[in-house]
């Protein structure tokens, strides 16, 4: 099946571009949007909707490549490997707690009470989980319960 | 010289009258590239890309495209190379499909239908004569009529100023898929920082008359690590032509 991504790149953040690209892959397959099996856009196509060089697109699929999260198949296009979900949940887990812990301290550096910090980080994660419990119904009537 | 280079340039000099405008510049493009190149109003983008297409002749200094002399073996360059000039250069009365009538007659590669559907794409009506045309729309009937040859090297001369916000994403798109059907090599003069960390797989800054930065789109940063990407390409700008 064609994974359907949403590929944007955005210039007001610091990341670069291809890296961008990688970082949305490696979400849509760590939630389940992009399953093993599933081909990614091609490089004409992903260049196409993000408005970007397609080498830069293609530097993106290399580093997917290299980090075991797609395979390109000769002639048939770039596909989401059988370990892709496991090995995206860990990449996209190890990035989001080093952006974690560096909001964190920049939030104590600014003053917040750890208490009130802790507090704050309690609703959230109360507040996310509900979220995706009213989600998560609307998901597996997709037929993509794959979430664990 | 680097042989693999598509274009290569060495300490290459112009002068309009006493100034000099270009006076030592060396870089070279590796094939299948886009290279950004940024410089102030006035810094010389324009001469250095008609410099590359063989229309003017350098004051000193040596010019390598597709490993010719763009001067001598213009005719040869021409055929591999196109330019989309920062003003149209086309007659007013042409229309463009008169326009494409002449260039068929100089290039082997001319694809009719291509250019036609590029002008589709970018909704220029192809009865329209440059005379009737505004700014942007001529800016596209050029972009479609020198991608018409399928260049494999493309000069674009700020294609992308005073088009309006949908114009310039029909430009950008065409720009992209250009690139996407088949390995071209890249030069664009714009002063648009967007459309230069979208486009560009390398910068390079031209100062006083010289290339002051050569460097990998990615390796533009700002002082402080939180800044977006536009804000580091303008940074990297701004230390080559303001320094200190």
């Amino acid at each position: 099946m064609d994974a359907r991504i949403p590929l944007r790149v955005d210039l007001d953040r610091p990341t670069p571009p291809s890296r961008q690209l990688v970082e949305q892959v490696l979400d849509a397959v760590a939630s389940g949007a992009a399953a093993a099996g599933d081909r990614l856009p091609s490089v004409r196509d992903a260049a196409a909707a993000a408005l970007v060089n397609p080498n830069t697109v293609a530097r993106a699929w290399r580093d997917l490549e290299t980090l075991g999260v797609v395979e390109g198949r000769a002639g048939t296009g770039v596909f989401v490997t059988a370990k892709g979900p496991d090995v995206a949940r860990r990449e996209r887990r190890r990035e989001t707690l080093g952006a974690l812990r560096r909001a964190l301290a920049e939030a104590l550096r600014a003053g917040h009470a750890g208490a009130d910090v802790l507090e704050e980080a309690h609703h959230a994660v109360a507040r996310a989980v509900e979220r995706a419990g009213e989600a998560a119904p609307a998901r597996a009537a997709e037929g993509k319960g794959g979430r664990r | 010289m680097n042989p693999t280079a598509t274009v290569e340039v060495e300490r290459l000099a112009y002068a309009w009258g006493r100034r000099r405008v270009l006076d030592g510049v060396t870089f070279s493009l590796a094939p299948g590239t886009t290279t950004v190149l940024l410089g102030e109003n006035g810094a010389g983008k324009t001469t250095l890309l008609r410099l590359l297409a063989g229309l003017l002749r350098p004051a000193g200094g040596t010019v390598r495209v597709l490993g010719l002399d763009p001067v001598h073996a213009r005719d040869r360059v021409n055929q591999r190379l196109g330019l989309v000039p920062d003003a149209p250069d086309a007659w007013g009365w042409m229309r463009p499909r008169d326009l494409h009538r002449f260039l068929a007659a100089h290039h082997p590669r001319w694809d009719d239908a291509r250019a036609e559907a590029l002008l589709a794409r970018l909704r220029v009506p192809s009865d329209r004569s440059f005379r009737q045309m505004s700014r942007g729309e001529a800016t596209k009937a050029m972009l479609a009529a020198t991608l018409g040859h399928d260049p494999e090297v493309l000069l674009l001369d700020e294609p992308f100023g005073g088009l309006d916000p949908l114009a310039h994403d029909d430009v950008l798109g065409a720009v992209v898929d250009a690139l996407a059907t088949a390995p071209r090599t890249v030069l664009v003069a714009t002063h648009d920082l967007d459309v230069a960390t979208r486009l560009g797989d390398r910068v390079l800054v031209l100062a006083d008359g010289r290339v002051l930065r050569d460097l990998a789109m990615d390796e533009a940063s700002s002082p402080g690590s939180a800044g977006s990407r536009r804000e580091a390409l303008r940074s990297t700008f701004a230390a080559a032509v303001r320094p200190g």
